[in-house]
């Protein structure tokens, strides 16, 4: 049956493209979107039973190509169901054509593709078909910025994944096995550093796809492209960047020998405070929650990379928690430029009174982000958290306040007048003009004067997404054991610790914003940063040789 | 490890690849590059367990001394699916090159923030 999950939805995008109107291309989309929810859902309550395998064409698992569901996939298929079920409500008031649902149900079954293969170079093929779809719909609302933002994605990516197959031929030449389990096997039999080359090469391709530290420019490109869809970055954002997270925690155990976790420690943190530095200084909505984005990847890469169960559980409980309420910030975000006419941080102001439902949605999102107490972030933060030593609690505590002040940012959105310009976001254009970077106005969205309304169902569906972020902070040990069958509980005495350490960030954070990092000039300049094409390139060939010396290959 | 000469050939190749990526101006060597790379690989894909004198895997009764089928069956994907990337990003950059009358990746980046 879990074939069926992947070929499903690619007949439903042929389905559309071939035999449905653009009219009704949207409802039929919903209705599919919802019955692969609900079959998502039950494919993950009987994965909580045991795991589930599907052998394609009944060869052998050294030849043939495995599909497995146990709770980490099932979990991701059924966030991915979701995720995708939950922006087609949103886009059901807009009016994309056939093209676009042809696009997003190709997509979807890619994603979930990846998330239940067990066979190595299948993961490449979807991974470099995925590529080719996220491009074309990054450029869907052609922009004069779209064409070299998909052509740098489409590029750096395919790149990667040729690292990847390159990784997956010595896999392949070592061990005669593509499924990750058998080469996992025939792997722990041979020696360590016959190992580090095939591993070096694949973790290169797979860091690009997670957007680590050197690694990262393509995706404030993707992620924060004008010309994307709200709900195509809402994905993007929310699953799209799981898949290489998800990626990473299969490819550590395939190399038994191995054990880059520091390594990959540092690079987390790092990947983290970078992100964060770099979202403060944009004044873009969407480059800023794209920017947010690499903080809370380096964030989560760090946690994974922190042994435990209970830091393990965090992560994964992180990454779900981060589909949420980014979906929901990306949504908000794609309402208020399309309202305000504009997408800069500092033109927006007095979204609570102007639109209550929208601010109190986003409230509960930049809460979840946060890691307020009683909400879902605070819940896996504790976890990560749980019995680390104490430089790296110190240092995940600083990502954190980098990821407050932002939002502080963020959030000063919610407050103020509308139509009233405040002094400092005057002082600011007149700081932009100077700079050569001045902020852009977006051709591609309607006036200012746009009328009041919002509909219905986008209110709808980021509410219950900032519903969810609430309700997973509440019963948060609950939901880990329901997802992913490991019983854990949350200590009241370390929590209202985490919960004194949370006021007082903010409040560090707040003044901090205030006097140091709103008005620096500083800050802004390093707005423009950005690898470029060529330098990517030599990022992957650096960071390739960096984990290969890492790892001792040229120590003989 | 004793490398084959193929092998040897493959990898020397991949990573001229990747040098080409990062010194060429141009999107076309970058594209180009792109390819090599992309052949590199396939080249050390065929090259895995291969011996002189083994008969290619083609038709029924070929006996046991035959050359493993799995690479080449996977090459054949990778060839198709890169067919396919590179038409796309050759598409890309036909419109890239209209509209902002140039193809060299600084002026592009120059460009794209006005």
């Amino acid at each position: 049956m879990l074939p069926y999950f992947v070929i499903a939805p690619i007949l439903i995008a042929i389905f559309l493209y071939a035999f449905s109107s653009n009219k009704a291309a949207k409802t039929i989309a919903i209705l599919a979107q919802f019955i692969l929810t609900a079959f998502s859902i039950r494919l993950f309550f009987q994965a909580r039973e045991g795991e589930l395998i599907t052998n394609i064409g009944n060869y052998e698992s050294i030849m043939g190509i495995i599909l497995r569901a146990d709770t980490i996939s099932a979990v991701f298929v059924a966030l991915t169901a979701i995720s995708f079920l939950i922006a087609a409500l949103y886009s059901y008031s807009e009016n994309e054509g056939k093209l676009f649902w042809f696009l997003i149900f190709i997509w979807q079954g890619l994603l979930i593709g990846i998330f239940l293969t067990r066979d190595l170079f299948n993961i490449f093929v979807l991974v470099e078909v995925a590529a080719v779809v996220v491009a074309v719909l990054i450029m869907y609302n052609r922009d004069n910025r779209s064409m070299y933002d998909g052509m740098f994605y489409l590029m750096t990516g395919i790149i990667a994944m040729q690292f990847y197959l390159f990784g997956l031929g010595y896999v392949y030449r070592l061990t005669g096995a593509l499924d990750m389990e058998v080469a996992a096997q025939v792997l722990s039999e041979i020696d360590r550093s016959s190992q580090i080359l095939p591993y070096a090469l694949i973790i290169t391709g797979i860091g690009l796809k997670c957007a680590i530290l050197p690694l990262f420019s393509w995706l404030p490109k993707a992620h924060g492209s004008p010309s994307a869809p709200t709900c195509v970055s809402a994905l993007l954002s929310g699953v799209h960047i799981k898949s290489g997270i998800y990626l990473y925690m299969r490819v550590q155990p395939l190399f038994p020998a191995i054990d880059a976790s520091e390594f990959f420690l540092v690079v987390g943190i790092i990947t983290g405070i970078t992100g964060f530095v770099l979202a403060m200084s944009q004044s873009d909505i969407k480059l800023l929650l794209a920017y947010s984005t690499i903080s809370q990847v380096g964030l989560i890469m760090a946690s994974l990379s922190i042994s435990g169960e209970y830091a393990q559980v965090g992560a994964l409980y992180q990454a779900f928690n981060h589909s949420l309420f980014k979906a929901s910030l990306f949504m908000c975000a794609g309402i208020l430029s399309k309202v305000y006419g504009t997408r800069n941080v500092d033109d927006i102001r007095g979204v609570i009174r102007r639109f209550p439902v929208i601010g109190a949605a986003m409230i509960m999102a930049i809460l979840g982000i946060t890691g307020a107490p009683l909400f879902n972030g605070s819940i896996s933060k504790y976890f990560i958290m749980y019995g680390t030593t104490w430089y790296v609690t110190w240092l995940l505590m600083i990502v954190n306040l980098g990821t407050i002040i932002v939002f502080v940012r963020f959030s000063t959105m919610l407050f103020g007048r509308y139509d009233d310009v405040k002094e400092d976001s005057a002082l600011l254009r007149r700081m932009q003009k100077m700079d050569t970077d001045v902020h852009r106005r977006d051709e591609t969205v309607a006036p200012r004067n746009y009328s009041e309304s919002v509909p219905k169902n986008k209110q709808f569906v980021i509410i219950v997404l900032g519903l969810v972020c609430l309700a997973g902070g509440i019963f948060g040990s609950q939901f880990i054991t329901f997802l992913w069958g490991i019983e854990v509980s949350v200590e009241t005495a370390g929590y209202l610790e985490k919960v004194a350490i949370f006021a007082g960030s903010v409040a560090v954070g707040i003044l901090l914003y205030r006097y140091v990092v709103a008005k620096n000039v500083l800050l802004r300049k390093l707005r423009g940063i950005d690898f470029g094409f060529r330098g990517t390139c030599a990022a992957l060939g650096g960071f390739f040789a960096a984990v290969l010396i890492v790892l001792g290959f040229f120590a003989k | 490890m004793n490398f084959e000469i193929v092998e040897l050939f493959a990898i020397a190749m991949f990573f001229i690849s990747l040098f080409g990526l990062i010194t060429s101006k141009g999107v076309i060597k970058g594209i180009i590059s792109m390819i090599t790379m992309e052949i590199a690989v396939v080249m050390f894909f065929l090259s895995i367990g291969f011996q002189t004198g083994i008969l290619p895997p083609i038709g029924r009764d070929v006996g046991d001394n035959v050359a493993d089928p799995l690479p080449q069956a996977l090459m054949i994907t990778a060839i198709i699916i890169g067919v396919a990337v590179t038409a796309v990003n050759m598409t890309m950059l036909i419109a890239l090159s209209r509209q902002f009358k140039t193809t060299e990746w600084d002026i592009l980046k120059k460009k794209k923030m006005e």
